[in-house]
């Protein structure tokens, strides 16, 4: 391929100029603005994880599998043990509640957590009946998504986000009612 | 290599090499700089030229390979992800090849597919990756940001396909974990339309620029003989005429059944690698919207092999999902299995030996950016310094993956 | 101010392009116009540090430097007929001393880079170094043939010159001239070759911090824009010249609004220096040398000819 011409190089800096003036003037804008807006997942992504100790056998598969060593077993006042899991390590690759052999584990799709100490990501199996109320840090969250129609993209807003439910641990296996 | 202090404000080493000496500036491009990604060169620098460059790897080495061997298999997938996480299909898939020629496992068809289809869009996304900091390195913000939004778009349809934005962890020894929704495939359609009009404009403002073209013109040459000598792989092969992509002379998938090029330029500089990944972006599209007219919509996501492992309870949601029971159970032959699959940076190559129980005896892994990085080193050689950026970001050098 | 708002615009016409929203949160109703006083601030508080191998005395006195002299010529070339530092006969020679000064900035560069005294900062110096020898010759070429058209010197007077007909349109291939060469000398893109970050890690400026970047690389190099561009308002754009033939109508302090009008054209000006950012890479240190005697040399000698041929006709 040989070197560009003279006409062809000027021709190339003024395509790009007008390319940059055109979007300038009528910009095609990707940002999601989080918090305000979040992105919608369909329920589908693998968040925080919780447990219903009343179908858990302490079979211990799941601390067994966790590729991260993030569950550990804990005593509880029944004699029987129970997993609770370490956030710090947890990477939410959902291979223990795709292991646990009578869907004591179930999903959520909560990803957005944050705490302020170390020993606050250790979870108990008391912990994990419910998932965690993180307080509102803004007063209204729109859940967007961005559809494509005829190769533009436009951000849709699809409604308000309401608070993070226990999701079925595998397709038509019920959600225990708390 | 050792630097004392006080040396450390101009170094300018005499080397009496040939008549004359020469008086060289050694350049310590280190990892905390914003172009060298995690590793270190040490540049020796003759004027603006560079007369000799080693690199000095190792500071993201995580001992993967001997992790592997620690760890029940299954629980090596999501290790061995983060090998290279923009294509995080592609290694898995090597990896789970690997296992499955271990086992004896065979594939499902859907699952074939559906690895094939997601190994393109793990390949467009590790390509939008690559030339965005290719991009940002030869300057032009523009390119970054245009490579990185539109990879959060992918990234996005990842996200309600496999469960993760990043970090898929979706293919399994005989096949994939879960079948994504029917919103998928629409969305996917869409922005395979998006993503041509925006690559378009990609090329429009950073490579056919002159000011863009003229960084990557000529710009560390590497001959072929060189390239087949230094065993380079992926575009850092590809864009000096060796002919060789794995997805076509190794096949595996469903590759053989669809029409599409391996694309080849013959020049050997940085813009003929750069090349190479534009239209390997334009290959992927291809490939998948053709895959997307093909793809069965119903059937198990796993093989025979692994379905006979998985209790009948559990059987029935094949369609849909698939959980680690089977494989929890499943322990590794006295065997050995490789797997080789074309990322989008090279191929990579894992070979797995087992051990009689649920852990791997060894696993050695063979990363693109470790085979390329001789002939980087090759190519940059005579080079002016301010070509280093763009050679490197042209081979697509990734330590991470390099360090494994 | 005017450093606020065309910071604030390059981000924020970076973003457009890239698909993005540039800064937003600091004041989302005026779409993020404070980020600059953030940013400043946070300069401002930030622990200043001079490293223990650098020149002190230069490193510490070499940043005000850069921002007084950026600044200065601004002050030496009229804003209106009537707002002006200097008065005659110095005003006469504004802008030959406007440019002096602002040739001078490079060695300032030159000079910090040496105090830094590490060696991306000395490829860096280095580089500006051989920079200046790019654009020198060509803008004072393009700055002299204009002078040749107008047949003066002096600002005032080659402002009463162009009307409608601005100096760009006298003598477009010195504008071209001149846009190219402030992009070198003030280092926008594509020329932002000796502060670059991708390779020298910034430069010169590398080891700066809190109260001396924001002097030099985050502030400095907007003023020293904004000197060149208003030289470039009132030489090649029409500087207070109305619209309308006719004086100004009578102002506060005499012709406020011609002043208002020239400050817009520098504007202009620099809002398309800022623009390149976004669309355009870095070009290599060797191109741009062999670009600027190759290319740009021959244009500005063109240009010289093109004016000689308007002294004589005109």
């Amino acid at each position: 391929m040989a070197g560009q011409k003279v006409g062809e190089a000027i021709r190339a800096v003024l395509d790009v100029i007008g390319l940059g003036l055109k979007y300038t003037l009528r910009p095609e804008r990707l940002t999601i603005y989080y918090p305000y807006e979040v992105p919608d997942y369909m329920g589908r992504v693998r968040g925080w994880i919780g447990l219903w100790t009343e179908r858990c056998t302490s079979c211990m598969i799941c601390a067994r599998i966790c590729p991260t060593n993030a569950i550990k077993m804990y005593m509880e006042k029944n004699g029987r043990r129970y997993p609770g899991i370490d956030y710090g390590r947890c990477i939410m690759c959902h291979y223990c509640i795709d292991a646990c052999p009578t869907y004591a584990l179930y999903p959520t799709d909560m990803r957005d957590l944050a705490f302020y100490r170390h020993e606050d990501m250790m979870y108990t199996p008391d912990m994990m009946r419910r998932p965690p109320q993180v307080p509102k840090l803004v007063p209204q969250v729109v859940k967007v998504v961005h559809e494509y129609s005829g190769g533009r993209v436009v951000k849709v807003r699809l409604g308000e986000h309401g608070e993070y439910k226990p999701l079925p641990p595998a397709p038509s296996v019920p959600v225990v009612e708390s | 290599m050792g630097l004392k202090m006080e040396q450390y404000g101009m170094v300018l080493s005499e080397v009496e090499s040939g008549p004359g000496g020469k008086r060289t500036l050694e350049l310590l491009f280190g990892p905390q700089h914003p172009t060298s990604g995690h590793i270190r060169f040490f540049v020796e620098l003759d004027g603006d030229i560079i007369v000799d460059i080693r690199p000095d790897p190792g500071f993201v080495h995580r001992t993967m390979e001997k992790l592997g061997e620690t760890r029940h298999f299954m629980m090596n997938i999501p290790l061995f992800e983060r090998l290279s996480l923009p294509d995080a299909i592609n290694v898995t898939w090597a990896y789970s090849m690997a296992v499955e020629r271990m086992l004896g496992y065979d594939v499902s068809e859907r699952a074939e597919y559906l690895r094939t289809l997601f190994g393109e869009m793990s390949r467009i996304s590790v390509h939008l990756y690559d030339l965005a900091l290719h991009a940002i390195m030869i300057g032009s913000s523009t390119g970054f940001m245009y490579g990185f939004g539109l990879r959060d778009l992918l990234v996005n349809l990842w996200a309600i396909a496999t469960g993760a934005r990043t970090t898929p962890t979706w293919v399994l020894p005989g096949g994939v974990r879960r079948a994504p929704p029917k919103a998928f495939y629409e969305r996917l359609a869409g922005f395979l339309d998006f993503l041509d009009r925006k690559m378009d404009e990609f090329y429009r403002l950073v490579v056919k620029n002159p000011v863009g073209y003229y960084r990557l013109k000529d710009v560390g040459y590497l001959s072929k003989s060189d390239a087949a000598a230094y065993l380079a792989t992926g575009p850092g092969a590809r864009g000096s005429g060796v002919d060789w992509d794995a997805r076509r002379d190794m096949p595996y998938g469903v590759y053989k059944q669809l029409e599409w090029e391996v694309r080849v330029h013959d020049e050997g500089d940085s813009l003929a690698r750069t090349l190479v990944r534009i239209e390997e972006v334009r290959e992927a599209a291809r490939i998948i919207r053709q895959l997307l007219k093909a793809m069965p919509m119903d059937g198990p996501l796993v093989g025979h092999n692994a379905a006979h492992k998985i209790p009948p309870k559990e059987r029935e949601m094949l369609n849909e999902l698939v959980r680690m029971s089977g494989y929890y159970v499943t322990t590794t032959n006295l065997a050995e299995g490789t797997g080789v699959t074309e990322g989008g940076r090279g191929r990579y190559f894992f070979q797995v030996f087992g051990a009689g129980t649920e852990r791997l005896f060894r696993v050695r892994i063979s990363t693109p950016s470790w085979q390329n990085l001789r002939a980087f080193m090759k190519a940059t050689i005579g080079a002016r310094l301010m070509d280093l950026p763009a050679i490197y970001g042209s081979f697509g050098f990734f330590p991470p993956e390099a360090d494994r | 101010m005017i450093l606020l708002t065309i910071v604030w615009a390059e981000r924020k016409i970076a973003a457009r392009v890239q698909m993005r929203v540039g800064p937003l949160h600091v004041s989302p109703r005026l779409g993020g116009y404070f980020q600059l006083i953030a940013d400043a601030v946070r300069f401002v508080m930030q622990e200043v540090i001079i490293t223990v191998d650098s020149y002190r005395v230069l490193f510490v006195a070499l940043p005000p430097l850069f921002v007084a002299l950026a600044l200065m010529p601004s002050f030496m070339v009229p804003l209106s007929p009537y707002l002006a530092l200097l008065s005659r006969p110095s005003l006469h020679y504004g802008i030959i001393m406007a440019l002096a000064v602002l040739f001078y900035l490079f060695i300032i560069v030159v000079g910090m880079g040496w105090a830094v005294n590490n060696r991306f900062a000395y490829i860096g110096a280095a580089r500006e170094a051989l920079i200046i020898t790019a654009y020198e010759i060509p803008l004072l070429d393009a700055f002299a043939s204009m002078f040749l058209t107008y047949r003066t010197i002096d600002p005032i007077e080659i402002v009463a010159k162009q009307t409608y007909i601005v100096g760009a349109l006298y003598n477009p291939l010195a504008f071209i001239v001149y846009i190219i060469g402030v992009a070198m000398a003030t280092s926008r893109f594509p020329f932002e070759i000796a502060d670059y970050e991708g390779d020298v890690a910034t430069g010169p400026y590398s080891d700066f911090s809190s109260i001396f970047l924001a002097l030099t690389y985050a502030g400095g190099i907007y003023i020293a824009l904004f000197s060149y561009s208003l030289l470039g308002a009132l030489v090649f754009l029409g500087g207070w010249a109305p619209i309308a033939p006719g004086p100004w109508p009578a102002d506060l302090w005499g012709n406020l609004a011609a002043a208002a009008w020239v400050m817009i054209k520098t504007f202009i000006l620099m809002l398309f220096f800022v623009f390149l950012r976004s669309v355009m890479p870095v070009a290599r240190l060797d191109h741009t040398l062999s670009f600027s005697w190759r290319w740009v040399l021959p244009i500005a000698v063109a240009a010289t000819a093109v004016s000689a041929a308007e002294y004589f006709l005109l």
